[in-house]
């Protein structure tokens, strides 16, 4: 049988998992006539697996259907095959069969936007995912002001993140994560945010420590690469004894204002201490910086 | 947002543009090469620079400005602008120019979005007809390269004046506007 004897339809279906299904399959008409076959003959495989007779019914003289109450039992391929008067089974068309769900809506939608450089800013979104659909999904990540769609943001080897370069602060944006497959869409809670409350800065750059005339001093010295029309910076700054593990914290609200430099006092003398500084947006709203780069400093003998 | 928390980030919005319209202007400025990037270069304002809205005005014209006109200036100001802005950003050779004009010009569609937010929390109606023409009033083309780049020089220094013009007037609003008040007086209004 060279030429097709048939075909089943649909063809290539994406099914929901645990869903019913029901496949045709339809014998050509000049087959029947040459080939001496009919519809009953008809015999249907998953791989090469018999298909319960009773799952087939009869249509009519070409045509013969085979359901299945639950996909989850469905592989590819599907076939439809003809055991004629005895003789060898001939295979008339198979089909691949797609089991799989449809996304479930993206949750915990979070960004952070992080300074990369003086002037470079990126905002990374993260979110959950929900269930494996067992199917080829996209995710977009996708932001908005009421009169201004941005380009969706679309992720490259995961489903669960996406980095946005252009951004625009002091304008509330919209964000929102749209999740696609063969079997629906669904999409996040959005989430309303203006990007520079949600910012991470560069920790501060250029620490320096010098002594000073007192024994219990240091004068810590540092840039913020953050212009101030962007945000004002409040500070934490520890310390420790060189060699020491435990870290002092200069309390907060000595450093809760824009400034590139502190003294740290009620320090020992002729001691080595190590200094670290972060920073953030001066009213509380965004995210800490990493600890900058640890530096140390001695302080002068008591005289 | 409330009218007060809308007026503060729309002056922090302005600032912020401030400061990055300095170094993209410095950039643009030398991409059109002398006499435009010489700091004192100072040329009268042609006529055709006429067509970019001005941003001087009379002090005490400016003092007596309501909430509602002051707002209104900077929304038609901005939306006009942008358009200007926009024919600017497509003509410019160089890729990385041209990312920090579209990138301006998204930033300052945002500014025209919250002036428009600020006028709304406060009950004012938008400026009438869309924000701002789509395409620049009809004014004829330069007819030299000299006269283009003359228009792209006035185009950049009103767009300086207004966005410092427009801090102090943001800066004044956030003086006479008390978030309380306006909200009570919204709630009073039925809104």
């Amino acid at each position: 049988l060279v030429q097709s004897c048939g075909h089943i339809i649909p063809e290539s279906p994406v099914l929901a998992l645990g869903s019913n299904f029901t496949a045709l399959c339809i014998l050509n008409e000049s087959c029947l006539d040459f080939g001496n076959i009919y519809a009953s003959q008809i015999i249907w495989k998953i791989k090469n697996r018999l298909v319960p007779k009773e799952q087939y019914r009869e249509i009519n003289r070409t045509v013969s259907s085979v359901t299945f109450n639950d996909t989850s039992s469905l592989a590819t391929p599907l076939t439809c095959n003809i055991l004629a008067d005895g003789q060898i089974e001939q295979n008339i068309y198979g089909i691949t069969v797609t089991v799989g769900l449809a996304p479930e809506k993206p949750k915990n939608l979070s960004c952070v936007v992080h300074q990369v450089s003086k002037l470079t800013y990126i905002m990374t979104c993260t979110w959950n995912p929900g269930r494996h659909t067992f199917l080829d999904t996209q995710f977009r990540l996708k932001h908005s002001w009421p009169e201004e769609i941005f380009p969706d943001c679309i992720p490259k080897d995961v489903n669960n993140s996406c980095t946005i370069t252009d951004i625009h602060f002091f304008v509330n944006t919209e964000i929102w994560v749209e999740a696609t497959n063969a079997l629906g869409k669904a999409e996040s809670d959005p989430l309303i945010v203006d990007p520079i409350d949600i910012v991470k800065p560069l920790s501060p750059q250029n620490v320096s420590v010098i002594s000073g005339v007192l024994p219990t001093v240091l004068k810590l010295s540092w840039e913020n690469w953050i212009s101030d029309t962007m945000m004002t910076l409040k500070f934490n700054i520890r310390y420790r004894i060189a060699g020491d593990t435990n870290w002092m914290e200069v309390p907060s609200e000595d450093t809760a204002s824009p400034r590139t430099s502190f003294s740290v006092q009620g320090l020992r003398p002729y001691t080595e201490y190590v200094f670290s500084i972060r920073c953030m947006k001066e009213d509380g709203v965004g995210y800490w910086s990493d600890w900058s780069e640890e530096k140390t400093g001695i302080t002068t003998e008591d005289q | 947002l409330g009218a007060g928390q809308s007026i503060q980030q729309t002056y922090d919005l302005t600032r912020y543009l401030e400061h990055q319209l300095r170094t993209l202007a410095g950039t643009y400025l030398n991409y059109l090469g002398p006499p435009f990037n010489e700091p004192d270069f100072n040329p009268p304002r042609l006529a055709r620079a006429e067509r970019v809205p001005s941003a001087t005005v009379d002090l005490d014209l400016w003092r007596g400005l309501t909430g509602n006109a002051r707002l209104a200036a900077n929304y038609r100001a901005y939306s006009r602008l942008l358009c200007y802005l926009r024919v600017l950003d497509g003509q410019v050779g160089t890729a990385e120019l041209r990312h920090r004009l579209a990138h301006f010009c998204a930033s300052l569609q945002g500014l025209v979005l919250s002036i428009g937010g600020v006028m709304s929390s406060l009950g004012y109606p938008l400026p009438a007809g869309p924000a701002g023409p789509p395409t620049p009033p009809g004014a004829p083309a330069a007819p030299n390269d000299f006269l283009k780049k003359m228009d792209d020089f006035w185009l950049l220094k009103e767009l300086q004046t207004w966005l410092w013009r427009s801090a102090k007037d943001f800066n004044r609003l956030k003086k006479k506007v008390p978030p309380a008040v306006v909200t009570l007086r919204l709630e009073a209004r039925g809104f």
